[in-house]
């Protein structure tokens, strides 16, 4: 039998980073995944002459090549090359605002244009916003100086001093201690569906990070859907000599006495020294090894989780036999929601019949080659805070409610927006938490793994990296990892914990 | 101060309060229960019912017709199979002459029936051909069949097609009409549909009495049987042309063309349909297969026709080295070769036979690649829609019924 050093779970973004990571330092790397292809979510699917993405809006963390964010760097470092389109707006909002009025906002991407745009939305507080943008800077400064290998507390104490007193603290929390007027709260507060959690219990410090990246450097997209990273990334691991098995699902992991030492499969069984598993923790130690091995402080920290999972995902994806230009789509992306407040709107994501959230977008802003000539694709995406109403419905009556939600969701745009899609709809695909379930394994579908709040958030994740890995020779990497979730956090987590495994065999 | 951040009430405490985050969680996770983690998901069960990796069924009936059976698939216990659309499919495997092969065959029945734990689907003989015959001689009630979960996109959309959908069957293209048909009967589909239905004469209609019956019971379904080689009453006579089927399209409110046929019937109505000046989002078709005349489609290198190439296959750990006829598509070499290969749609669409071509080079109809972008950057084919056009080396993915 042969035997690898690593084998690596999963093949989605983390998963795919990892093998990288491991292949680059010479590590023997067998990489297996359930589907038949490599990404996960990051991946495609084609309908007649469409060719839809599953899953990404835009990716943080790219920026241009003249000022690259961390996943350019990585994959230059890689050597992978990547055609990354620009979008040129951060969002248009359109919700009902704290006091109850409408709110419609475009917003467009770079720092200057934002704060002006900003300021003219709200006038008279320009100092304000100057300040939380100062706040940004620190914040990701101080955040980058501290993930040094080397670095001096002293000088941390000096000159990251905010960072310091907003580390612990909320979104809400911070813009409290800002001073910002709730006008100004409900346009900032707009990103919060990315991560899943309302601004009460999300870590400012990992709001800030996303945010103002995406304002700063702007979002991208790949041209080719994200099966193209995923696809590039794999070809990568390959050409590095990994060896990669598709339909290949892992079924339990297998122990020498504490150790996990490899993996039973659908193809039968594979030996490793270390194993990083793309799975949730949930399913790991509920499913593929017996309980009495799992440590009881990870036990503790399953039950203390308590499923509460975010990014039940919905989406209904669109071929539409004209131009964005002739169906008057301006925007690459509209938030539409009932609430500017993150909780509040939060509370209303729990159930079908009171979720009117709804995130529409049209690939074809970014990247006018998308799609065939004479096309264009749009999305349309909302996301369940509770398993409930899904885990209620039956097989027989699933089918109707994908089409009764897909209906609202076009008819919100026509309303909101007026932008009429139905007359144009040559190919039409929904995906609801099932599905995500059926392609991920994921618990009830929650692309985003277990909510990164509270003394869970991704500050406190990354405080407890020397705690929270106690099984030897086996890793779990993806979402519920230090990172949270997100394309560029699942490659980062990759790349992160790639490297604690080869450090922790190092010792 | 270089950043200059001003806010206002925090202080000390709040960065004492981020030195022992990791206290505070610990603090939590110790108060937890540590009791078993349980793995399973309501959600994750019913996906996994809907979309199974594969379905152990077993033959409970089989129904004769001319030069056709319909198979009675089902759970021995009567529990439910998954549940489909209308229109959608099964890959059915078979072990044939020691070759592990799988066919795509539409769902005849209602979606109803799923719930009592059974299917049905028609195979209609296909003499010279490399499988139907050989399943329809040596399939028995009582055998087990391995069978996908239901696949394809084939069905009606209320959102995206017309209010009213007229069906052009030729053959056993008349299978996922009937369950349409059915499932607007059983009040699961809301639309009017009308089948026109072309077969040689009276005799090898398909599943006559069972048309017959759901019109009687139900108004939306309407069907109209075209004869090409007898002349009754109660028929249309002919071909099922432009002409033939204005005279059924609904005169107010959007309609579909939905269309399922053998090869011959495309090449005839495809340019009939053309004539209706429809727009194309209301056209659909499904394929039983790609070309059977690979050599006629536009592009296609002449000096290839009839030749025979050498191709050596990777999976997992395993190589294999067999031929391949330039005029069938690399699938079929490979379950000509007895190896089991991933297939499902078997007419590129839906990728499940993804494989990558590592050296040598195949002919794609343009009209069957359905590949992604990227995988064609990177070397990435369908076999079941790519013809050898030299020796070639390919690496496929396993199968998860093995």
């Amino acid at each position: 039998m042969k035997k690898y050093d690593y084998i690596v779970v999963g093949a989605g973004l983390a998963g795919l980073a990892a093998s990288v990571e491991l292949a680059l330092a010479q590590k023997k790397v067998l990489l297996i995944e359930q589907h038949n292809l490599p990404g996960g979510c990051s991946s495609s699917f084609v309908r007649g002459r469409f060719e839809f993405d599953p899953s990404l809006h835009e990716l943080c963390g790219v920026g241009p090549e003249s000022d690259p964010g961390e996943v350019r760097a990585m994959f230059d470092r890689y050597g992978i090359k990547i055609d990354w389109k620009r979008v040129d707006d951060c969002f248009r909002v359109i919700t009902e605002d704290s006091d109850g009025n409408p709110m419609d906002v475009t917003m467009p991407a770079g720092r200057d244009a934002f704060i002006e745009k900003l300021d003219s939305y709200v006038p008279g507080y320009r100092d304000k916003i100057e300040n939380l943008f100062r706040l940004f800077d620190e914040v990701n400064d101080g955040i980058a100086y501290v993930s040094r290998p080397k670095y001096s507390l002293p000088k941390v104490m000096i000159k990251y001093t905010d960072l310091l007193k907003v580390g612990a603290k909320k979104v809400d929390e911070v813009f409290d201690a800002l001073e910002l007027p709730q006008k100004i709260r409900d346009i900032l507060s707009t990103y919060w569906s990315y991560l899943g959690v309302s601004l009460d219990s999300l870590s400012f410090a990992h709001y800030a990070s996303m945010v103002s990246n995406y304002i700063a450097k702007g979002a991208y997209i790949p041209a080719k859907t994200s099966h193209e990273i995923s696809v590039a990334l794999a070809e990568k691991f390959r050409e590095l000599g990994g060896q990669m098995i598709f339909n290949c699902r892992a079924e339990s992991f297998i122990f020498e006495g504490d150790k996990c030492a490899g993996v039973n499969t659908t193809l039968g069984e594979f030996r490793a020294d270390c194993v990083l598993a793309n799975i949730n923790p949930d399913i790991i130690y509920g499913k593929m090894m017996d309980q009495s091995l799992i440590p009881e402080r990870e036990k503790k920290l399953s039950n203390a989780r308590n499923r509460q999972f975010g990014g039940r995902m919905f989406t209904c994806y669109l071929g539409l036999n004209k131009t964005a230009e002739e169906l008057g789509i301006k925007d690459y992306s509209i938030f539409m929601s009932s609430y500017a407040d993150s909780v509040k709107e939060y509370n209303s994501l729990k159930k079908i019949d009171t979720n009117k959230y709804s995130i529409f977008l049209c690939y074809n802003v970014a990247n006018p080659g998308f799609s065939p000539e004479g096309t264009c694709v749009c999305s349309f995406t909302k996301m369940y805070t509770s398993a409930e109403d899904w885990e209620k419905l039956s097989a027989a009556d699933y089918f109707a409610m994908k089409e009764r939600i897909a209906k609202e969701m076009i008819a919100q745009l026509k309303d909101k927006a007026g932008i009429d899609l139905e007359p144009y709809i040559e190919e039409i695909s929904i995906a609801s938490p099932w599905t995500f379930a059926r392609y991920l394994n994921a618990p009830e579908g929650a692309v985003y793994g277990y909510e990164t709040r509270d003394w869970d958030d991704i500050m406190s994740r990354n405080m407890s990296l020397a705690t929270d890995y106690p099984i030897k020779g086996l890793i779990p990497i993806g979402t519920a990892g230090p990172r949270g979730d997100g394309y560029s956090s699942a490659l980062y987590c990759g790349y992160q914990l790639a490297s604690i495994a080869m450090s922790k065999e190092g010792k | 101060m270089p950043y200059g951040v001003k806010l206002k009430g925090l202080g000390g405490n709040d960065m004492k309060e981020f030195a022992f985050l990791p206290k505070t969680r610990d603090a939590i996770i110790a108060s937890a229960e540590a009791k078993d983690v349980d793995g399973e998901f309501i959600i994750n069960q019913k996906a996994k019912a809907l979309h199974p990796d594969y379905q152990a069924l077993t033959v409970r009936e089989i129904i004769d017709h001319v030069d056709a059976k319909t198979y009675i698939l089902g759970n021995e216990d009567g529990s439910p199979v998954a549940y489909f659309k209308a229109g959608q499919y099964l890959s059915l495997q078979f072990i044939i002459d020691n070759s592990i092969i799988t066919r795509p065959y539409s769902i005849s029945s209602s979606p109803q029936w799923s719930l009592l734990g059974k299917y049905a689907v028609t195979i209609r003989r296909n003499p010279g051909g490399f499988a139907a015959d050989k399943i329809i001689d040596t399939l028995r009630t009582g055998d087990k069949v391995i069978a996908s979960a239901p696949e394809g996109s084939f069905f009606y959309d209320p959102i995206r097609d017309g209010k009213s959908v007229i069906a052009l069957a030729g053959g056993s293209g008349i299978t996922p009409f009937l369950s349409m048909a059915y499932a607007i009967r059983d009040g699961i589909e809301d639309f009017n549909l009308t089948i026109i239905y072309g077969s040689r004469d009276d005799k090898s209609i398909l599943f006559k009495d069972e048309l017959k019956s759901i019109t009687n019971d139900c108004a939306k379904v309407k069907v109209v049987h075209v004869l090409s080689e007898e002349t009754r009453d109660d028929c249309e006579s002919g071909f099922i042309t432009a002409e033939l089927i204005s005279k059924y399209l609904p005169s107010n409110g959007t309609c579909s063309i939905f269309m399922c046929g053998p090869e011959a019937m495309y090449n005839f109505v495809g340019k009939e349909v053309e004539k209706l000046g429809i727009d194309n989002k209301f056209i659909r078709k499904e394929l039983q297969s790609v070309t059977k005349d690979v050599a006629s489609q536009p592009g296609y290198p002449a000096d290839c026709k009839d030749q025979v190439y050498n191709v050596k296959l990777i999976r997992g750990n395993a190589v294999y080295e067999f031929s391949a006829s330039a005029n069938e598509p690399v699938l079929v070499a490979i379950e000509r070769a007895g190896i089991a290969a991933p297939s499902r749609c078997r007419c590129g669409e839906c990728g499940w036979c993804r494989s990558k071509l590592l050296k040598g080079n195949v002919f794609i109809p343009e009209g069957t690649d359905g590949r992604r972008k990227a995988d064609k950057d990177y070397g990435y084919i369908h076999p079941c829609a790519s013809f050898p056009v030299s020796d070639i080396e390919i690496e496929v993915p396993g199968v998860y019924t093995e």
